[in-house]
């Protein structure tokens, strides 16, 4: 035991030599927080939709309006754009999309006004950018949605909406980006950075050219091993409080309900991706290589596979099964529902078993590659 | 008078060219020995080639912002064949999934508030006789909103079914009067994996070029090293090259690795031109490499490289538009993003794989890249030789 402490403090005084290394291991996770915490909102606001009405009628300038009071579109003077008479107005549209200058354009036919006085149909053209993906979809399903608001509000459809529904959300009824997209960010900071620190002071003896010395020295693997680890758990325990109190504090955030399983499960967290660098840096024969690794590794995957924008559901079935084996995946449920559902110990408890599953595992498996190298 | 201006030439030449020998052997020896070392580092090489060529495989099938199968529960109160009818439309397209029907109400809350269900429809007694008397009836819909994201796209899909709904089961007596047609450009078959793969191959070359140039610009102050690095004879210039020239080389190679990848497994189109694809993915190669070169010389260990590095990637790769649209960020992101390399490569490679267009459109990018290019380079390779010096 005195020897995991003495390695222990050995690793803390080697990373305190350097006050820019402890500096930036605090900062650094809070400055990523913030820059993440305002910049990513998911819903799809202002998307630029370029129109070309051939009616100019106040009717179809009424239309046009429903687009944008729908918030969920800015109209796109084409004026400006080209003061030529265009013939073919697909092409038109077409080289507006080309240039991303919109996302989506609108061709109101000549005749708008005239068909819908007489009661026919009329045809409006919408061209949606598919590249983006995303936006597309969101288009798509609003245009209907908007169409028949237009027609309803000024009497020209019977209302045949039945079947009304009214739609309410549910722990975050203002649909308030920063409660989903926060404990999002704390835990992509809380896996990565620690993991980073743990994998590159795995690897610094062997780097150095001392590992000899740590073999021939009377300290085992296990202890070696726990000695660091718990150097950065300290470390990165600081990193947390730096972090999620900071963090609480600037986007508003308080515990939704039982915090207990936040207050376990997070210390479990992170020593799990401690161990993830650990052994990394067990395999890997040098820094440059350690760093690759995990900074390639753990970044993307606690980014994409952990539920952090897009959710894990989506994930098709032979690839979902590596999702169980992300800590980061549980640990962001857990995060969620400490700050935002708040259905505390019953609702979670169950999460906190895969996240100590895969630290055994790391820790097991680090052991037993630096045990074949003591003396 | 002549022969001395001749001498005078032909010994200004014997020094051009000498030098020139000179400079031409001290950057080949530095180079061949970084190759070597390179090439030697086999675990190195693997590390750079491999983990990128799985995630992209991964990453394109995984991420997707469709919403599919979303857990709901019904309390349905009426039991009629309307209300079935209602009921089989909402997990039509599979957006919803009915898990399970419930009795109550409250045992149907307990269900979302546990985030067993993420969604919860109530129809109430009251469907049958109200529809007959061709009065509107209020369903009430409760969607868990922990996932704002997901969320707002639910409340959007149950606003669409229900309306779609009602079309089919209560036609109206005149035709729909403004009939949009919607139609999908560059992509008709809405395949969401060539926006992203896309995406990831930005995150995955920023991540991997400025990493291993950063790496390979401490080299000498991290392992203790620096002094022989200051007494070799060769020009700062020369070490210079011989380590950013080895990792270009191999980082085209990765560039192009992820292109076929993406070919043979996503099928991502090469609608433009595959030349220029590979020139402006090199110039944004060489934009990650002195990024990362800056970071080496202002660190001074491996730990601080990482921390620096991962400080300066992850911001560029969220502030991209890889995989958070720009669009919806506040104003003041929009135009910070502006200053984001990553975000002007991904808009030229879906340009040019996507779209199928070439430098008369994208020529602002390619212009903002070309001036990052140039501005980093030469603060890079200007803060690495004097360190030298």
């Amino acid at each position: 035991m005195e020897r995991i402490l003495a390695q222990c403090k050995k690793e803390l005084l080697q990373f305190w030599r350097f006050p820019l290394t402890v500096a930036l291991a605090f900062l650094l996770p809070f400055i990523t927080l913030l820059i993440y915490g305002f910049a990513i909102r998911l819903e799809a606001k202002d998307i630029p939709l370029a129109v070309q009405d051939f009616d100019r009628s106040p009717l179809s300038r009424d239309y046009i309006d429903r687009f944008t009071a729908s918030k969920q579109f800015t109209i796109i003077n084409l004026r400006s754009f080209n003061h030529k008479t265009v013939f073919n107005s697909t092409e038109y549209i077409q080289s507006i999309l080309d240039r991303g200058i919109a996302k989506v354009g609108m061709i109101i036919p000549p005749d708008f006004t005239r068909k819908i006085k007489e009661n026919k149909t009329v045809d409006v053209q919408f061209l949606i950018d598919g590249t983006d993906v995303v936006n597309a979809k969101v288009i798509q399903n609003s245009i209907p949605a908007i169409t028949n608001f237009f027609l309803v509000s000024n009497g020209l459809s019977s209302g045949n909406q039945k079947i009304n529904p009214e739609i309410r959300v549910w722990f975050n009824p203002g649909r308030l980006e920063s409660l989903f997209i926060v404990p999002g960010v704390f835990t992509i900071v809380l896996a990565l950075f620690p993991a980073i620190l743990a994998a590159i002071a795995m690897v610094r003896e062997k780097e150095d050219g001392n590992i000899i010395q740590v073999y021939a020295s009377s300290i085992s693997a296990q202890e070696y091993i726990l000695g660091k680890g718990l150097a950065y758990l300290l470390v990165a325990l600081g990193e947390t409080i730096f972090t999620v109190v900071l963090g609480m504090l600037i986007f508003g955030l308080g515990f939704a309900g039982n915090p207990i399983v936040f207050f376990i499960g997070t210390p479990i967290f992170l020593a799990t991706n401690i161990l993830y660098g650990l052994m990394v840096g067990a395999f890997t024969d040098s820094q440059r290589s350690a760093i690759q690794l995990v900074g390639t590794t753990q970044a993307l995957t606690v980014i994409l596979f952990s539920g952090f924008i897009y959710p894990v559901s989506n994930i098709p079935f032979p690839i979902s099964l590596l999702v169980y084996v992300v800590p980061a995946m549980y640990y962001m449920e857990i995060m969620r529902d400490t700050f935002v559902r708040g259905s505390g110990f019953s609702g979670t408890w169950h999460l906190v078993l895969p996240i100590v599953l895969m630290g055994l595992l790391e820790f097991v498996v680090a052991w037993r590659k630096t045990r074949k190298m003591q003396l | 008078m002549k022969i001395t201006f001749l001498k005078k030439f032909f010994s200004k030449i014997g020094q051009v060219m000498k030098f020139r020998t000179l400079f031409g052997s001290r950057f080949r020896a530095l180079a061949v020995k970084e190759i070597t070392e390179l090439l030697r580092n086999k675990q190195f090489l693997f590390i750079l080639l491999f983990p990128p060529t799985i995630q992209l495989c991964l990453y394109g099938f995984i991420l997707s912002p469709e919403v599919k199968s979303i857990k709901i529960g019904v309390v349905d109160n009426a039991k009629v064949l309307e209300s079935r009818e209602f009921i089989s439309a909402l997990s039509e397209n599979k957006v919803f999934i009915v898990d399970r029907y419930l009795n109550s109400q409250s045992e149907l809350g307990k269900l979302v508030e546990n985030g067993k269900l993420s969604a919860g429809l109530v129809i109430p007694p009251e469907f049958p006789r109200d529809l007959r008397r061709g009065k509107t009836v209020n369903v009430q819909f409760f969607v868990d909103g922990v996932n704002a994201y997901i969320a707002g796209i639910a409340s959007g899909y149950i606003g669409l079914i229900t309306y779609n709904f009602n079309l089919r089961e209560f036609p109206a007596n005149v035709s729909p009067v403004i009939n949009p047609q919607i139609y999908f450009v560059y992509n008709p078959g809405m395949v969401y994996s060539w926006f992203y793969v896309l995406g990831v191959m930005g995150m995955i070359l920023t991540l991997t070029s400025s990493l291993s140039s950063s790496v390979e610009s401490i080299r000498e102050k991290a392992s203790g090293t620096l002094e022989q690095l200051l007494m070799t004879p060769a020009s700062s210039l020369e070490i210079l090259l011989a380590k950013i020239i080895p990792i270009f080389i191999l980082l085209n190679g990765v560039v192009i690795t992820a292109l076929i990848i993406s070919q043979l497994v996503f099928d991502v189109p090469v609608r433009g031109s595959i030349l220029l694809f590979l020139l402006l993915s090199g110039l944004y190669l060489i934009i990650g490499i002195s990024t990362g070169l800056l970071l080496g010389t202002i660190a001074q260990n491996n730990m601080q490289v990482i921390l620096t590095g991962f400080f300066i990637n992850l911001p560029i790769i969220i502030l991209s538009g890889a995989i958070t649209p720009i669009e919806s960020m506040p104003v003041f992101f929009r135009y910070i993003t502006l200053l984001n390399p990553l975000r002007h490569y991904i808009v030229i490679i879906r340009g040019i794989l996507l779209k199928g267009v070439g430098l008369e459109i994208l020529w602002p990018e390619v212009l903002a890249l070309l001036i990052f290019a140039i501005v980093l380079l030469a603060i890079s390779s200007y803060k690495f030789r004097s360190q030298l010096s």
